[in-house]
């Protein structure tokens, strides 16, 4: 339906022609629009498709929520190193000088 | 041509000071790669002693982070290769499709409330295990990206492939991994409906994989588990680059202006 809609409107002439993002195009760029990494053209025309078409508005902030989601929880699961590899890592280039240093 | 460690004592103290910060951030992508700390300790330590050797190829001025991942991700690589591993198939379009199913479904649930999480009780686990079930090089992206902070461009620097490459990369990986956990979600009955375990099996397996079905049908559907194949996954789609972008994957960059 959204699309129909969306045809429907371009076809009154509207400026949104220019963009004719479609549904399917917003599915494919969700995430770089999400990481902030869509050029300020292609972010205008999201918008716009956005603030007229519900379906896609709403799948929006369910990949928001799901984003969110999963940075907070990645941000957790980071690993410090363990101590002993940090003292392994200074001796084995320390080692590693002197032999060449020779 | 002098070697770095040759020619200046110095420089080893330099190239400690300068990579030392970066420990924890390789060992834990060497983590999830390797999936075990000895490894992972290991991966670290060639690639440290690996950067030291070429520290006079380092040219000054570019992301020297991201010059120490690209090693490393060179000598996992190398490692791994010796095994032979054969690349899986992947049905995306499968993935996709289920994806969206359960996305429409749960639409309202899952914007229900951003901001404390709907997986609330979701356990860390389970993001590890949907983190390490990705193939190699969607996991890969997916870890340089979002918990690294690495740009796009950065990216396909360390991974030696184009942009668009580490687009669509990143773009499946994310898919797969959201999937795997709404498909975990349904499974603990947070949300309602939807996906079907993840098709990540190779051709090699699909015959345990029917037999496995058969035995286990008329049960609840069980959530993507490639863990017995954890080495064959690594690789699965080093060779698979079609992506269903109808642009080729290099203008993809240009056709959505990104900036």
């Amino acid at each position: 339906m959204p699309v129909l809609f969306f045809l429907e409107f371009l076809a009154e002439g509207s400026p949104l022609q220019r963009a004719a993002m479609l549904c399917r195009d917003v599915k494919r760029v969700v995430y770089f629009f999400l990481d902030g990494s869509l050029g300020e053209t292609t972010r205008q025309d999201l918008k716009s498709h956005l603030s007229l078409c519900p379906d896609c508005e709403r799948r929006m902030r369910v990949q928001q929520a799901l984003r969110n989601f999963l940075m907070a929880r990645f941000a957790r699961l980071s690993a410090a190193a363990p101590p002993r590899l940090k003292t392994r890592l200074t001796r084995s280039i320390r080692a590693f000088r002197t032999e060449w240093s020779r | 041509m002098k070697s770095a460690v040759a020619n200046e004592h110095e420089q080893g103290w330099d190239f400690e000071k300068a990579a030392m910060p970066y420990v924890d951030s390789l060992y834990n992508t060497a983590y999830r790669m390797t999936r075990n700390s000895e490894d992972a300790e290991d991966l670290v330590q060639e690639t440290y002693l690996k950067a030291y050797k070429y520290y006079d190829k380092f040219e000054e001025g570019t992301n020297f982070k991201a010059w120490l991942f690209k090693i490393m991700k060179n000598t996992f690589i190398n490692n791994y290769r010796k095994k032979k591993l054969t690349p899986h198939k992947i049905d995306f379009s499968e993935i996709e499709e289920s994806y969206e199913r359960v996305i429409q479904k749960n639409a309202p649930d899952l914007i229900k409330d951003p901001e404390t999480d709907i997986f609330q009780d979701m356990m860390d686990e389970d993001v590890k295990r949907a983190l390490d079930s990705l193939p190699h090089d969607y996991k890969m992206v997916v870890l340089l990206a979002d918990i690294e902070g690495f740009s796009y461009k950065e990216i396909a620097e360390i991974l030696d492939c184009p942009v668009g490459t580490v687009m669509s990369r990143l773009y499946r990986g994310r898919k797969m991994l959201e999937r795997t956990l709404l498909e975990y979600a349904r499974k603990y009955g947070y949300i309602r409906g939807g996906a079907e375990p993840a098709k990540m099996r190779s051709r090699k397996d699909e015959t345990k994989g029917r037999k496995k079905k058969e035995a286990s049908e008329g049960e609840e559907t069980e959530a993507a588990e490639p863990e017995e194949n954890e080495e064959e996954a690594l690789f699965t789609a080093a060779e698979d680059e079609d992506f269903e972008f109808e642009v080729p994957e290099e203008e993809e960059e240009e056709r959505f202006d990104i900036g």
